[in-house]
């Protein structure tokens, strides 16, 4: 291209005021955008096909190649293999809802340099979406264990995780479009896929899972545009200042959102799965959303009116207790799950204790009783650990038992004849705002009270090709593994912690 | 370790379209969340309006499961992007060994002022005016193979457009005294192409992204840009010493044979025997058809003035209409939702 600043003006000059069919307005947005501000992307959509061809080349031909013929899979460490299965699905569908949200930003957005980094956002988003099925298809091929990989977007459905990972990603297009570009660009792509596709591929790496970092650095290589493209939007919406006060609810509300659901999965993945241990979720938490996202970017927004999140002084508190709750309620309720774990270690304990002053005392009595009943000879569930199966937030559909369950800042209320229950003032404030938005589903414990834990099982297709035995297993051994016949005889029913008759 | 040993090691969740599971299913397929199978709590967040994620009254279409779709091109991501990245390749490879070559000067004024300059030109609003519309229709398409094939029409569209503008800046550099200045003022007043631009204008505004894929692939590509692009300036380059211009279009045409491909797919999808809304999408069907000719032939009606300009020519602009209305007849006619016909 012989001038490639004047193609770049060229290509942006097709817009023009409708004057035979007016545009409707199918996403409203309550933002007023300038009609001209700088291009984040600055591409031809012929240097992006070739660039994407090229990492295409790469991280597939590494793949079918010297990764296949290695048995690398095979090889990785089990109990890290196992999360991964949790996290390709919940993973996969952030991808699809990012190809959503930049569909409606397309449409909406009438500012043609903003546009074209969302086109081409647009594509990629659908190039992670097909990495990530790639890859859990990949693993269902040559990992060692390959149940759990093989039923994974089915499995996501139901699941406790899964379903709260659905819940936060929504946002990236369920309302106003440029909510939903501050919690996908702003927030979760921008504070959180540095530690996802970035840090984690250190731990898959040191685990012997090499597959996961050439997927994982790859894709990253598009997040780095898709920063820009947020942080673009981001001072489009604050070069206007009517936007601001309108804009700090709803950054306010996107951190929270995306934090309630990220934090507490990332922060057990994290911790609980590495089998060769390094670093700890809170210490890459202090450096990637700490240091880097609000040191470096968010704090220097201040002139231009935008805050730090409201809520983000009680999240820097609770995160340090978030994921090692979250893992106890999915260990101990490892029979709803589809993948396996791998109980603790007396070194795996000593590692917690230092890494997190304190922890012995508020978890240690459960991961010891948690060992106890991996096996099933010994006749006993880890869910019976528990007095119920937590309430879920409405909002979020995490677990109500953050940050720790004896701080839990679990809240009740009714609303229109019908108890909700919230995980945190936050949720409950979200809720109080706009309580319509979080209604329109049917509830975990809707559709499943009453249930004995063995039909759930069977119901949610959460058996093994053998029709038998359970794709989730508390431990990795796999000479006694658990059974339906097992669950059937612990007679356990699901109950609904929020019926008070 | 039987119970591992057993599981078979591939998607079976899936049921695969042929006898084994494609590497396009299997990346593609509940890749969006399908609310009547495995996520039946539902969508979790509505709009500040009250909208869910997606739903069923997107389209006028009734399928009792829309993720049965499949494109017949097996297109995912890796193979669309390298399959575009190649027809931009041979794009540039030919421009730049034309320009070597000095056929840019062989090209008639006339054909190159008026034709390329202007008409072609010209277009690429039109195909803007697609990608916007496609984007907005994969968000809300009712299966993710469905709305796969939506977006890689979005990007068919935007690459078109914006290869258009850099092929007249190749021009532009080749022939002195030629200038890419003149389009958007003939897009915005131009008589001959305001019929275009309230078409490009309707379907920015037309709702249902079913209707959106029947209207641009099985009408308005088959009648207006068969007219208005392949018979109007790929046909007649050559004649005018233009032998270029004819290759990018067959690009474009490639794009267009795939995508006239997964739009019959699903309308034969929706009218199959075994849907029973069979019928009523068949009704739907023919309104659209009914809908759309009319502006579809009226936006090619615009291009007349300028198709006479073309001197020499093969056919008459009326003999050249009534083939491509019947060329569009046919195509929907065998899929059994043929409108009356005619012009």
């Amino acid at each position: 291209m012989r001038n490639p600043i004047e193609a770049h003006n060229r290509v942006k000059d097709f817009d023009w005021e409708p004057s035979y069919v007016a545009k409707p307005n199918w996403y409203p947005t309550k933002y007023k955008i300038p009609a001209k501000t700088k291009d984040p992307f600055r591409h031809l959509v012929r240097d992006y096909l070739s660039m994407e061809e090229e990492k295409d080349n790469r991280q597939y031909g590494a793949m079918e190649d010297a990764l296949s013929r290695g048995q690398a899979s095979a090889k990785a460490e089990p109990r890290w293999m196992e999360i991964m299965k949790a996290v390709l699905p919940i993973l996969n569908f952030g991808e699809y809802a990012a190809m959503k949200s930049t569909g409606q930003l397309i449409e909406t957005i009438e500012n043609a340099e903003l546009r074209q980094g969302y086109l081409a956002q647009m594509l990629d988003e659908v190039r992670h979406t097909n990495q990530e099925a790639y890859l859990m298809r990949y693993f269902t091929k040559h990992a060692a264990d390959p149940e759990g990989f093989a039923q994974g977007l089915k499995a996501r459905g139901t699941n406790l995780f899964n379903r709260a990972g659905r819940a936060a990603f929504e946002t990236f297009f369920v309302g106003d479009p440029i909510e939903g570009a501050l919690n996908l660009q702003v927030v979760a792509e921008t504070a959180y896929t540095n530690p996802i596709f970035v840090a984690l591929t250190e731990l898959s790496a040191s685990n012997g899972d090499q597959v996961t970092p050439s997927v994982f650095l790859s894709i990253q290589s598009d997040e780095s545009r898709h920063m820009a493209n947020g942080y673009s939007t981001l001072a489009a919406v604050v070069s206007n200042p009517d936007n601001l006060p309108q804009l700090q609810i709803d950054f306010d509300r996107a951190f929270w959102r995306q934090h309630a659901f990220i934090d507490p999965f990332l922060g057990a993945v994290w911790d609980y799965f590495q089998a060769n241990r390094s670093s700890s979720y809170i210490e890459k938490w202090r450096e990637w959303i700490d240091a880097d996202w609000v040191g470096s970017y968010i704090e220097r927004l201040a002139p231009f009116g935008l805050k730090v999140p409201r809520d983000y002084s009680v999240a820097s508190e609770r995160v340090q207790w978030l994921g090692h709750t979250a893992a106890m309620v999915a260990f101990g309720a490892w029979p709803l799950q589809f993948w396996r774990f791998d109980p603790l270690t007396p070194a795996d304990m000593d590692w917690f204790e230092r890494k997190y002053p304190g922890w012995h005392g508020y978890y240690g009595k459960f991961w010891e009783e948690y060992g106890r009943r991996c096996d099933p000879r010994n006749g006993e569930l880890s869910l019976a650990l528990f007095p119920s199966l937590p309430p879920l937030c409405r909002v979020c559909q995490m677990p109500c038992v953050f940050p720790r369950p004896d701080i839990s800042t679990c809240r009740i209320k009714e609303h229109a004849g019908k108890r909700h229950a919230f995980c945190s003032p936050a949720c409950e404030r979200f809720f109080d705002q706009e309580p319509h938005r979080y209604l329109g589903y049917t509830s975990f414990y809707e559709l499943f009270e009453g249930y004995d834990l063995a039909d759930y099982i069977i119901e949610n297709g959460l058996l093994r090709a053998d029709g038998k035995t359970l794709i989730a297993q508390p431990w990795l051994n796999l000479e006694r593994m658990w059974t339906i016949d097992d669950i059937r005889a612990m007679r356990y029913e699901i109950r609904n912690p929020l019926r008070t008759e | 370790m039987s119970a591992v040993a057993q599981t078979p090691r591939d998607f079976t969740y899936i049921k695969p379209r042929k006898r084994r599971l494609s590497e396009y299913e299997a990346v593609s397929c509940y890749t969006q969340p399908d609310p009547n199978v495995f996520d039946r709590q539902g969508w979790y967040l509505l709009t500040p309006e009250g909208r869910a994620a997606w739903r069923p009254e997107s389209t006028r279409l009734q399928h009792p499961h829309w993720f049965d779709f499949r494109d017949p091109s097996g297109l995912w991501q890796r193979t669309y992007v390298k399959l575009q990245a190649e027809q931009e390749r041979a794009i540039e490879r030919t421009v730049d060994d034309a320009a070597l070559a000095g056929i840019f000067g062989e090209f008639d004024p006339l054909w190159l002022n008026e034709i390329i300059g202007v008409h072609y030109r010209v277009w690429s609003f039109f195909e803007y005016a697609l990608f916007r519309a496609f984007s907005r229709a994969q968000r809300e398409a009712l299966a993710d193979t469905l709305g796969n094939a939506l977006c890689f029409e979005a990007v068919d569209r935007i690459r078109h457009a914006q290869s258009t503008v850099l092929y007249l800046m190749e021009l532009e550099a080749a022939i002195e005294g030629f200038k890419d200045h003149a389009a958007k003022e003939h897009w915005l007043n131009d008589a001959s192409y305001q019929p275009l631009r309230r078409l490009a204008e309707a379907l920015m505004a037309a709702e249902d992204w079913a209707e959106l894929a029947f209207a641009v692939n099985l009408v308005i590509d088959p009648i207006t840009t068969e007219l208005g692009v392949s018979r109007m300036v790929r046909r007649h380059g050559p004649q005018h010493g233009d032998p270029i211009t004819p290759t990018i279009i067959l690009t474009t045409e490639r794009d267009r044979r795939r995508n006239q491909a997964w739009t019959e797919e699903m309308v034969r999808m929706t009218t199959a025997a075994a849907n029973p809304h069979a019928d009523s999408n068949r009704a739907v069907i023919r309104s659209w058809c009914d809908r759309w000719r009319p502006e579809a032939i009226a936006a090619a009606r615009g291009f007349a003035a300028v198709f006479d300009r073309i001197v020499p020519r093969t056919r008459s602009f009326d003999q050249e209409l009534a083939s491509a209305c019947a060329d569009q007849a046919a195509i929907v006619s065998a899929l059994g939702v043929g409108a009356v016909g005619g012009q």
